[in-house]
């Protein structure tokens, strides 16, 4: 039950009949006719407790896109119901409107649309429906809060998709399949195509040439069918915002980027994020739904603050892959954290697989290092120029094991390590 | 709705720097200046208002007091020329003490309460009123009215009344002035007129009783009763006659047996009219507007109180900023000072951007047995010598903060130079 501010208003008006007429009876009457209000307002507002709730809309969607999701009320009871109606989900699901009026004649249906403008990446999940039915006089409703469960999976936002186009392209080369002034790189034999001005000469096939009235070229191409072992860190150092969104954000979209790359190019993509467990895990999709797994696999993740156990990290991947592959290490080049945790363990992986190290580097130890004039500004650049020489370090120590590192700022990590994939790729090194 | 504190933006620039104490304390002040300088006013305007208000003591014109606003040294005067003093300190106390033939004096009559007043006014004893307020005068002397205060000295008493003939000029500082209304019946005489204003000093005779108005109560007080003809008059008014024979029957009260001396107390609570409650003056229907005005707010209250639909909390993931090391680092070596491990920094970080510029293997930027190649090379290619250089590059620590500032700009000049040869 909830009571309404026309009674508040009539109580007040109520008050002044004692002024005219001072008796206790005068005022008895006045409350007298409040309470009768009340309840016959309780008793003919429509019930609440005969509503249905059904759900229907968007149950993904991409984070800074807006989803619908919409609330369909059923009455089944024998009075038409007016009510104020509220949709409840979580802040950060961004659903508006914030509150409806609902007119629902006995035995129909109306359906309300929310619409979803989610400003974090995960699950958001509807907590509950909240109807209050006004009575005819508009002094008290009846109210109820009933749960109509949904879930909105915001996916994260892949903003380096704009990247892949050119990425394609130059995969294309690789590959030779694009028609091109470059001969296709690689040392597979791929197939025989037309010759096109601009191909080199060399590659012509003179063999099936003389067979055909045509001029011949062979294409080569990369190795494909390799495998490629994305593995996220999800641990404290993934927490750190850089510029601003969160280190394991920019993970995240170079993942994904490289990911996308890699299934076109042919090569079978796993992924894995892992802290002190396995928080998320992809493995086996075909190359079409790779994307859309990562993506959902991604979603929820959020970076814990607790130190990364490397070693359970490399046990549990020298575990699931038995065969040479591509290590892609998301993580952060952090002194302490590498020496104590990866470094000892790298040469057993490296042993096997081919590693490589993708660390998202923070714009503003490049301005501070940059920083000149006072006292300030100068200790920040030495603090900048230590934190860079530490890195420096690192990365030289991390390449003297053979592994490749690729160290680039937020916006610059996700075609970086796409770049880095391409050259081993068309090296033939993986 | 999102609680995420927003990220600091990476083009914060010099703008965003944390203001200092300084700026904050006159930011305060400016924001806080206006209340500060009303509440000053006030304080002014009150001790102004205080030091213009003629001070008043609890004990004034009380006949026990030797302070300068009592009036021990009157009471003393009047018992030794023989008349009894009898001090009374409520209205019930006087009229009892009061006999046939004696003066009342009634002081501090803002203390009397209604009732006490129309006791007084029932009393057949002669009054003198002193400084009475209007209240005081509509009971105890009807005909008189009050015409507004008067600073100005009096002379020459200028009437016929006996006692203030005799008195002769008096001092009566800062007095009220009277009125006499047109029906008055009995005998009246004003005294101390000034210039342009009605009497000071007021006698009505109605009757069997006299009733006497004094606007001043100076002439009573220890301190101006020598002045001028004040005692003279306050010793009329009370019965001793200092002049002469006294001559029975005539209008002043000289013959007076004793004077009753009212000082009232301040009227304690519950007597009287103090009894009644506001509840008890308030009609009942205000009581039940006010009643229903109660249910009225609470049902408004509860109205405002049932929310529609819960609170909705939420875990936020948490925010750090990834830079926060190097900027805690960058405070710990300013708190330490510590200009050794940041000129080694700079001068470092200087020589890693320097050696691919000048064709050197970059493992010698960290190699000492390589600083002489580097030193040359780079004096080679700036018009600066190698002692210069190798300072810059590897001299010893600056020796205060000032040297270090200027360290930075120096390798910033040495790489900029080789940049640009």
């Amino acid at each position: 039950m909830a009571l309404t501010g026309r009674l508040g208003l009539l109580a007040l008006l109520g008050a002044l009949v004692p002024l005219f007429v001072p008796s206790w009876w005068t005022l008895f009457a006045v409350w007298g006719a409040l309470f009768l209000g009340v309840v016959l307002d309780v008793a003919l507002a429509g019930n609440v407790r005969a509503l249905r709730f059904h759900r229907a809309g968007d149950k993904n969607v991409r984070l800074g896109e807006t989803a619908t999701v919409s609330l369909i009320v059923e009455n089944l009871g024998r009075r038409r119901l007016k009510a104020r109606l509220r949709d409840v989900w979580p802040p950060s699901a961004g659903a508006t409107p914030r509150m409806v009026k609902v007119n629902v004649p006995a035995g129909e249906r109306r359906r309300v649309d929310m619409t979803l403008t989610p400003t974090r990446r995960g699950d958001r999940k509807a907590v509950t429906v909240v109807v209050r039915s006004v009575g005819p006089l508009g002094l008290a409703a009846r109210q109820l809060s009933r749960p109509a469960p949904w879930t909105v999976r915001v996916l994260p936002a892949f903003p380096s998709r704009r990247h892949l186009p050119a990425k394609l392209a130059r995969l294309r080369e690789l590959t030779g399949a694009h028609v091109a002034l470059i001969r296709g790189q690689g040392t597979e034999f791929d197939s025989l195509r037309e010759y096109v001005d601009g191909d080199d000469v060399r590659s012509i096939d003179w063999r099936a040439t003389a067979r055909r009235n045509d001029v011949v070229v062979r294409t080569w191409r990369p190795e494909r069918d390799r495998r490629i072992y994305l593995v996220l860190d999800t641990g404290r150092t993934s927490a750190g915002r850089v510029g601003d969104i969160p280190r394991l954000d920019c993970s995240m979209d170079a993942a994904m980027l490289l990911g996308a790359l890699a299934s076109r190019a042919g090569d079978r993509v796993d992924m894995l994020a892992y802290d002190r467990r396995v928080r998320a895990r992809v493995e086996g999709a075909s190359r079409t739904d790779l994307l859309p797994a990562m993506v959902h696999a991604f979603a929820p993740l959020e970076p814990e603050l607790i130190e990364c156990d490397a070693a359970g990290m490399v046990s549990t991947l020298m575990a699931r892959v038995r065969q040479r592959c591509l290590v892609v290490l998301l993580t952060e080049l952090n002194t302490a954290a590498m020496e104590e945790g990866l470094l000892p363990l790298l040469p057993q992986l490296t042993a096997r697989h081919l590693v490589m190290i993708a660390a998202v580097s923070d714009p503003r130890v490049g301005e501070m290092a940059a920083g000149r004039g006072d006292l300030a500004s100068v200790y920040d650049a030495a603090a900048a120029e230590r934190a860079r020489a530490d890195r420096r370090r690192l990365t030289a120590e991390l390449r003297g094991h053979g592994v490749e590192v690729v160290d680039a700022p937020p916006d610059e990590i996700a075609p970086a390590l796409a770049d880095a994939y391409l050259a081993l790729k068309a090296a033939g090194r993986l | 709705m999102v609680t995420q504190t927003p990220p600091q933006s990476a083009q914060a620039g010099p703008g965003a720097e944390p203001p200092s104490a300084r700026q904050v304390a006159g930011r305060r002040w400016r924001s806080a200046r206006g209340v500060v300088a009303v509440l000053l006013a006030m304080v002014v305007i009150a001790v102004i208002l205080a030091a213009l208000r003629p001070a008043t003591s609890a004990e004034a014109l009380d006949p026990t007091s030797p302070k300068q606003d009592g009036s021990r040294a009157l009471a003393e005067i009047l018992r030794q020329n023989g008349t009894p003093v009898h001090v009374a300190r409520d209205a019930d106390d006087a009229v009892r003490q009061s006999a046939p033939g004696s003066v009342m004096l009634v002081t501090r009559t803002e203390r009397l309460t209604r009732e006490d007043l129309t006791r007084l006014a029932s009393a057949q004893v002669d009054l003198v009123l002193v400084r009475p307020t209007s209240f005081a005068l509509a009971d105890l002397a009807p005909w008189v009215r009050k015409d507004g205060p008067t600073f100005e000295d009096a002379d020459e008493p200028g009437c016929t009344m006996q006692a203030a003939a005799l008195a002769g000029a008096v001092s009566l500082h800062e007095s009220e002035t009277y009125e006499v209304t047109a029906s008055v019946t009995g005998a009246v005489t004003t005294c101390y007129k000034t210039e342009f204003g009605g009497p000071r000093v007021v006698q009505v005779r109605h009757g069997a009783k006299t009733v006497t108005v004094l606007g001043s109560a100076s002439p009573l007080t220890n301190r101006r009763l020598t002045e001028e003809g004040n005692a003279a008059l306050a010793m009329n008014l009370l019965g001793t006659n200092t002049t002469g024979a006294d001559t029975p029957g005539s209008d002043a009260p000289g013959s007076a047996t004793s004077v009753v001396w009212l000082v009232p107390d301040i009227p304690t609570e519950g007597t009287a009219a103090g009894q009644q409650s506001l509840g008890d003056l308030l009609p009942f229907g205000v009581k039940l507007f006010i009643l229903q005005l109660l249910v009225a707010v609470l049902l408004v209250a509860l109205w405002r109180g049932r929310r529609l639909g819960p609170v909705v909390a939420e875990a936020l993931p948490v925010v750090v900023r990834s830079a926060e090391t190097v900027e805690g680092r960058s405070r710990l070596y300013r708190a330490g000072h510590a200009r050794d491990r940041a000129s080694d920094a700079l001068r470092s970080g200087a020589r890693e951007r320097l050696v691919p510029l000048l064709g050197l293997p970059r493992s010698s930027a960290q190699d000492p047995s390589a600083a002489q190649e580097i030193v040359t090379a780079v004096a080679h290619r700036t018009p600066y010598d190698e002692t210069y250089v190798g300072a810059a590059l590897y001299g010893p620590e600056p020796l205060d903060d000032a040297g270090l500032i200027a360290l930075s700009d120096v390798l910033d000049d040495l790489e900029r130079q080789v940049r640009q040869s």
